[in-house]
């Protein structure tokens, strides 16, 4: 049957190109959006993960944001469970900068607390901050490639220059977008007086990091906490509503596709009205015409797939290439989203092939031989 | 199970077909009884609108009738369910049709060897049973044409071949010679002639009084029933 079925999509190649293009357009679309989307979340995956043991204490002022001073930090390292609590400050690298997700940024971090912040992720070449360092910054490794440097070199920030003592290596979290400098050089380049954006408290072993959140927030006046599970939680349904909304937009293409799926194959089965007709004649049976119908439409999606899939592909890995060089790296193609993009595109064909299919069974075969 | 003759392979009982034009009810048959034996080479005749085409297609379970019974081979075809439908086409009937009806993507081989697809014939038999109808039918030579590259005699031939492949019990003709010439008239219906001489029973739908003078008996339908002569 697989032979008719080629031979059938091969009679009509224009039509079927263009129909397969179609698809390819939507399947396309979701691989881009969709490696958008995976990248994101192996980001946050991996910052999470290189992060998880550590609590987020906050100004109640505000959530996610609300600036503590310096001092809090030694009030949180003084409750019952905490083994260390130091403050961050974070800003943007660039002026005009925002604190998006996957822009660069410097992070203030006591230099002897270097090794703790950034402990998980190794130094690829040179050393971490040290007691005493002033101008001097570790950077993660795609300011590295974006700025050309290394060891050595020199940066600026804030109008100053900062001396690259450290690189770090390529980890896919926002370290790689991070500038790590002195904390208090940072609070003065900034004008943040003896303020920080939170206070990183780490739980004594055996401690559960949920409930020393609470604890924190009950000792400590005028500060919030995010623990380890409610911050994966509120990150990853931000997380799920860009998936969404990206992915959203590329299935909808991609259904797109699947209607000129529809209209290619009721075309075709009104065009060979008379051909099912013959076909019944001869004793095909209903399940012969649908394999027929249906096959050809399902050949139609995988072949469409497999082109948005190599296009797509194509596509990211040269976007990927080009912002390399700016530090960035923004789509990431998975197995996952490999296996989804193609079952989907074989099922939006099939699905749009078994309403003409359900046309060619249902035809009168005296009626379908009259055809003309 | 009928009772019939056992070499009785087709009988219909008052076979009635009424369809609506429009609001208009068109009574195509009326009452058809006919017998076809094993073997025999019959011919229906008739003029147009005499129900012809309707008695051929309810005969080749391409339609139910309204009203009335068909037997083949001892079954009755009009009482089976519907999914048995195409199983039974199969095996007892091979069309012939006046235009071929060949399929064009096809090579000759492929038109011959589709209809025992269906019947789930393995490949190599298929391809082997295929090359054999054909070469009968003196097509050996061409195998790999497609149908727009052959004549209209040679068009009817494989359709001809297509007919026998699943060694059905009876050959349908609807017009088999309406559209070739003289010659292969001829040719056409010698062919069927000696499909019948060798058991095969043939049923041909025709308007030629030339090719109903050559089959075993000719039945006559006029406004939707046999005309007894």
């Amino acid at each position: 049957m697989f032979d008719i079925i080629l031979r059938n999509l091969s009679q009509r190649k224009i039509r079927t190109a263009l129909t397969i293009f179609g698809i390819g357009l939507g399947i396309f679309a979701i691989i881009v959006m969709g490696s958008m989307s995976e990248n994101f979340n192996k980001t946050f995956e991996t910052s999470f993960a290189l992060t998880a043991d550590k609590i987020r204490v906050f100004g109640s002022s505000g959530i996610f944001g609300g600036s503590v001073t310096t001092s809090k930090a030694a009030e949180v390292r003084k409750v019952p469970g905490v083994y260390d609590a130091y403050g961050l400050l974070m800003a943007p690298l660039e002026e005009g900068g925002g604190m998006s997700f996957g822009g660069n940024q410097v992070i203030g971090l006591p230099p002897e607390k270097s090794h703790t912040v950034l402990g998980p992720v190794q130094v690829k070449e040179g050393r971490d901050l040290m007691r005493g360092d002033r101008y001097v910054t570790v950077i993660g490794s795609s300011i590295a490639t974006q700025y050309d440097i290394g060891v050595g070199d020199r940066i600026e920030i804030q109008d100053k220059y900062f001396t690259v003592v450290g690189e770090l290596e390529y980890t896919g979290s926002f370290f790689d977008a991070s500038a790590a400098v002195p904390l208090d050089i940072a609070q003065d380049i900034y004008d943040m007086g003896n303020m920080v954006s939170m206070i990183f408290a780490i739980p004594e072993e055996g401690v559960d990091g949920d409930l020393l959140a609470k604890r924190i927030k009950l000792s400590v006046d005028g500060v919030d906490t995010l623990s380890p599970s409610e911050l994966e939680e509120e990150a990853k349904q931000g997380l799920m509503i860009f998936s969404v909304i990206t992915v959203s937009a590329a299935v909808l293409a991609a259904i797109i596709g699947g209607l000129s799926v529809m209209n290619t194959m009721l075309m075709s089965v009104m065009e060979r009205t008379k051909e099912f007709g013959i076909l019944k004649a001869m004793g095909a049976e209903r399940r012969d015409i649908l394999l027929m119908t249906v096959g050809e439409a399902a050949i139609m999606g995988l072949l469409g797939g497999l082109l948005g899939l190599a296009c797509g592909w194509v596509a990211v890995s040269a976007m990927n290439l080009w912002l390399v060089e700016k530090g960035i790296v923004l789509f990431l193609v998975t197995p996952r989203l490999v296996a989804i993009a193609m079952l989907f595109a074989i099922l939006l064909g099939t699905l749009s092939g078994i309403y003409p299919a359900l046309r060619a069974t249902g035809m009168s075969p005296m009626e379908a031989l009259r055809y003309e | 199970m009928n009772d019939a003759e056992p070499d009785i392979i087709l009988q219909t009982r008052n076979l009635k077909e009424t369809y609506m034009q429009g609001k208009v009810p068109i009574h195509a048959l009326q009452g058809v009884d006919m017998e076809v034996r094993r073997g025999e080479m019959v011919s229906i005749m008739g003029p147009s609108g005499s129900g012809k085409t309707t008695l051929m297609s309810i005969i080749g379970m391409l339609e139910i009738p309204t009203e009335g019974s068909v037997f083949i081979d001892g079954i009755e075809v009009t009482g089976v369910k519907a999914k048995e439908i195409p199983r039974l086409r199969r095996e007892k009937i091979g069309f012939v049709f006046q235009h071929f009806n060949l399929l064009p993507a096809l090579t000759t081989l492929g038109n011959v060897e589709i209809a025992m697809r269906f019947a789930r014939v393995h490949k190599k038999e298929r391809i082997k049973r295929a090359r054999e109808v054909l070469t009968e039918m003196g097509l050996g030579d061409r195998l790999n044409h497609k149908p727009s590259e052959l004549s209209g005699g040679e068009q009817q031939r494989v359709s001809i071949a297509r007919a026998l492949a699943n060694r059905p019990a009876i050959i349908l003709a609807d017009e088999p010679t309406g559209e070739v010439d003289t010659k292969t008239r001829d040719l056409i219906i010698g062919i069927l002639r000696r499909l019948s001489d060798g058991g095969q029973t043939v049923i041909i739908v025709t308007h030629d009084p030339w090719v109903a003078e050559r089959t075993d008996r000719v039945i006559r339908l006029v406004d939707g029933k046999v005309e007894n002569s």
